[in-house]
């Protein structure tokens, strides 16, 4: 009887093995976390709080050239890593969020909105440092190509690996991607599994309520009842470009609505200007137009001399 | 060249659904060239060369389609890069050496094109515009059979208005290429790979975007976003249940947080706080109401009392009157049957004794007062009230100082030395003590 066991068993791993064997290449990741030089606090906090739910990313010192990105890659071939999260931070203020796949592409750079860091937030949601999240991703994703890319891109870096070296066995976390405005909202949530609390309801409401709730606690009895808590952070990405290659390579698409910060500050500060200028405009009108009618001691036509002054009177 | 090479890009954009678009630019020319032969009836020979480029383009854009299943195919195959390469550059040139539109037509797109650029700079030359604008009327079709996405076709009508100045900037959206860097990374996320690898779900359904009204409503948009999530969450917890994961996690399970304690006691602290603050300010509210509203109470409670007062004063003195122009004559009996009156009038109100307030509470209401033998049997019998504790002290009793006089208190501590009270001679009988007080 063993042996047959024995052989049973055997045939079975056997074909496992096999399975395993033919089934897709392992989904492996590694991702390298870096800032460029220049970024505040709020940006490193962000960087760190993606850090701490990354159990497969390493983190490195910022990165210090803001012109040649291309050595990102042979930075993240060094560490072994195939995706790389680039935070770049321009004029101590926007935060520029490039996302690369290593060897060869593609690449994502975003622009970062919305920033609010899992410590200025106090959400009380926690989750185990390291647990897998559920990747969510909002039906937009699959409608556009460049939209595919990104939420390809995503899955990648963020969602954890099987067997992840300091991952957890459970799972308690979702982090969810939502493409709206333009934009894509990112938010963390903890998930919470309350038991249900059918009691309440069934002296509340009417029969046809208690008899529902009594069907479904028969079928199931530990049935769980799931809730979120969002733990932080929060941002929002604007997509500018995807390039084709790791941090270079043609261009593959363009965000045309995305206008950039400084453009708009411009724009800001023009506007503001431009009150001033009409105002010093009005002044020097005002004072041409005092000077033409005589009223001032300079400038404009002179009263013609009065033979009735007293000063030519008396003379 | 530049303007080709964009011309192929946006080719391969429209992608699989350029004939659908094409169907809808077929009508959408259709009616304007009805709509044109209204307007310049004698611009006849320019409807008469339109059909003719149509047809030069439908046959072109065939095989562009041709192209774009042929890269599909070969996408599927080896290197992808190249191959987009060489497609783009094959497309670039076969559009150059296919277009046989009439030459004046090309000229005119550039015309216009330039003369975009032209208004972008200065305004002077705007005469000349102007003069091409007209021109520009006429090349919607042209511009219509390029293959210029349906989005850039809006701003193309929009070019009518003077003023507009368009948008410089074409989007670049190269789908082939997007598709084949999506191919060359994808990790496989369908069914026949257990949920547990990529733990990635994609809603089904409508996007979370049209579930928002407005997106700066921080409260809806995140709402919306929370349903997205939990429903991921739901669907992939019963994936990874049926696959036999471990989900949730034990209770004696401890390991590091995301958040560390400190973390979580500065959270706790702000909610506590927050709490508080709330409930605070709800009570100062009350508190606040009350002060105003008890304000009210007492204002009309006085308001009440003096109404009675004079209500009561007012009935007194009508009965008085009533009396003097009666004028009995028995002057004895007067006061008592005065008295009498006053408390049938005022219907058993604040004169009545206790006992005979109980007393009419039988007898259904003060109408003539209790009987005769009933009153007898309450003074015979005792009733009404308890007998106990009638000598004790009370409030009333122990409230009332007429008894007290200051000058004999200090008399009785200064006179003498004596700590007794000073002798007044013997002690009267009690109705005379009673009397002598008042």
């Amino acid at each position: 009887m063993a042996a047959v066991y024995k052989s049973l068993s055997n045939q079975k791993s056997a074909q496992k093995d096999e399975k395993n064997a033919d089934g897709p290449r392992k989904n492996k990741q590694r991702v390298l976390i870096l800032s460029s030089r220049g970024v505040n606090q709020r940006h490193r906090h962000l960087l760190n709080d993606l850090a701490q739910m990354m159990p497969h990313g390493r983190k490195d010192s910022k990165w210090d050239s803001k012109s040649k990105l291309s050595g990102l890659c042979e930075l993240a071939e060094l560490h072994n890593c195939n995706n790389v999260i680039y935070f770049e931070a321009r004029k101590n203020q926007d935060l520029y969020a490039w996302f690369s796949k290593v060897p060869n592409g593609p690449t994502v750079k975003m622009y970062v909105q919305g920033l609010n860091t899992m410590e200025e937030l106090h959400f009380h949601g926690n989750c185990l440092k390291g647990s897998r999240p559920i990747l969510s991703f909002d039906a937009a994703f699959d409608r556009e190509p460049y939209l595919k890319v990104i939420q390809e891109l995503f899955r990648h870096t963020f969602g954890v690996p099987q067997g992840a070296r300091r991952s957890k066995p459970f799972i308690d976390r979702v982090m969810g991607f939502t493409y709206a405005d333009g934009k894509i909202w990112i938010r963390n949530y903890q998930i919470t599994e309350t038991e249900q609390t059918t009691d309440g309801k069934d002296g509340e409401n009417g029969e046809a309520e208690a008899k529902k709730t009594s069907k479904s606690r028969g079928k199931d009895h530990k049935e769980l009842d799931v809730g979120l808590v969002e733990i932080g952070p929060r941002v929002t990405l604007t997509p500018i470009i995807i390039q084709e290659g790791s941090f270079g390579g043609p261009i593959i698409y363009e965000n045309r609505m995305f206008v950039s910060p400084n453009q708009v500050r411009a724009d800001l500060r023009r506007r503001k200007a431009s009150r001033h200028n009409a105002r010093a405009e009005q002044f020097v009108e005002r004072q041409a137009r005092k000077g033409d009618m005589g009223l001032r001691t300079e400038g404009g036509v002179k009263k013609p001399l009065d033979e009735l002054d007293s000063r030519s009177l008396f003379a | 060249m530049a303007k080709s090479k964009l011309l192929s890009a946006l080719k391969h954009e429209q992608g699989f659904d350029a004939k659908k678009v094409k169907q809808i630019k077929e009508k959408k020319k259709h009616k304007q060239r009805v709509h044109n032969k209204r307007k310049h009836g004698d611009s006849e020979d320019e409807d008469d060369e339109a059909p003719a480029v149509n047809d030069a383009e439908d046959s072109e854009d065939d095989e562009g389609e041709e192209d774009g299943s042929e890269d599909e195919q070969q996408e599927n195959g080896v290197d992808l890069a190249q191959l987009d390469e060489s497609d783009d550059s094959d497309s670039s040139i076969d559009l150059e050496d296919k277009i046989e539109r009439p030459r004046k037509a090309k000229t005119a797109t550039t015309i216009t094109t330039q003369a975009v650029a032209i208004s972008k700079r200065s305004d002077k030359k705007k005469s000349k515009k102007d003069e091409e604008e007209e021109e520009e009327d006429e090349e919607e079709e042209e511009e219509d059979d390029e293959d210029i996405p349906l989005s850039d076709l809006e701003d193309g009508d929009i070019d009518d208005e003077a003023d507009y100045v368009p948008r410089q900037k074409l989007s670049i959206n190269n789908t082939a290429a997007l598709l084949a860097s999506l191919n060359r990374i994808a990790i496989p996320t369908d069914k026949s790979v257990p949920f547990a690898t990529h733990q990635s779900i994609v809603s089904s359904g409508e996007p979370t975007a049209s579930a928002i009204e407005d997106i700066h409503d921080d409260l809806k948009r995140e709402l919306a976003l929370y349903q997205q999530n939990l429903e991921a969450a739901k669907q992939a917890r019963a994936l990874l249940k049926a696959e036999g994961v471990p989900f949730s996690r034990p209770t004696d399970y401890f390991a590091e947080m995301v958040k560390d304690d400190g973390h979580m006691e500065k959270v706790k602290a702000k909610l506590i706080e927050e709490a508080s603050a709330k409930k605070a300010s709800a009570e100062a509210r009350k508190l606040r109401d009350l002060k105003k509203f008890g304000k009210q109470v007492q204002v009309a409670k006085l308001q009440e009392r003096q109404k009675q007062k004079r209500d009561t004063l007012e009935k007194i003195k009508t009965l008085k009157r009533k009396r003097q122009e009666s004028g009995t004559g028995d002057d004895t009996y007067e006061a008592d049957l005065f008295d009498v009156a006053v408390d049938h009038e005022l219907g058993g109100g604040s004169k009545k004794t206790k006992s005979q307030q109980r007393a009419f509470g039988g007898g259904g209401g003060g109408g003539d007062g209790p009987n005769a033998k009933r009153q007898k049997k309450n003074d015979k019998y005792g009733f009404g009230g308890k007998k106990r504790h009638a000598k004790s002290g009370d409030a009333l009793s122990s409230g009332d100082l007429s008894g007290f006089s200051a000058r004999r208190m200090k008399h009785g501590g200064s006179g003498g030395g004596a700590k007794g009270k000073v002798s007044k001679g013997p002690r009267l009988g009690k109705s005379r003590r009673n009397a002598g007080k008042r």
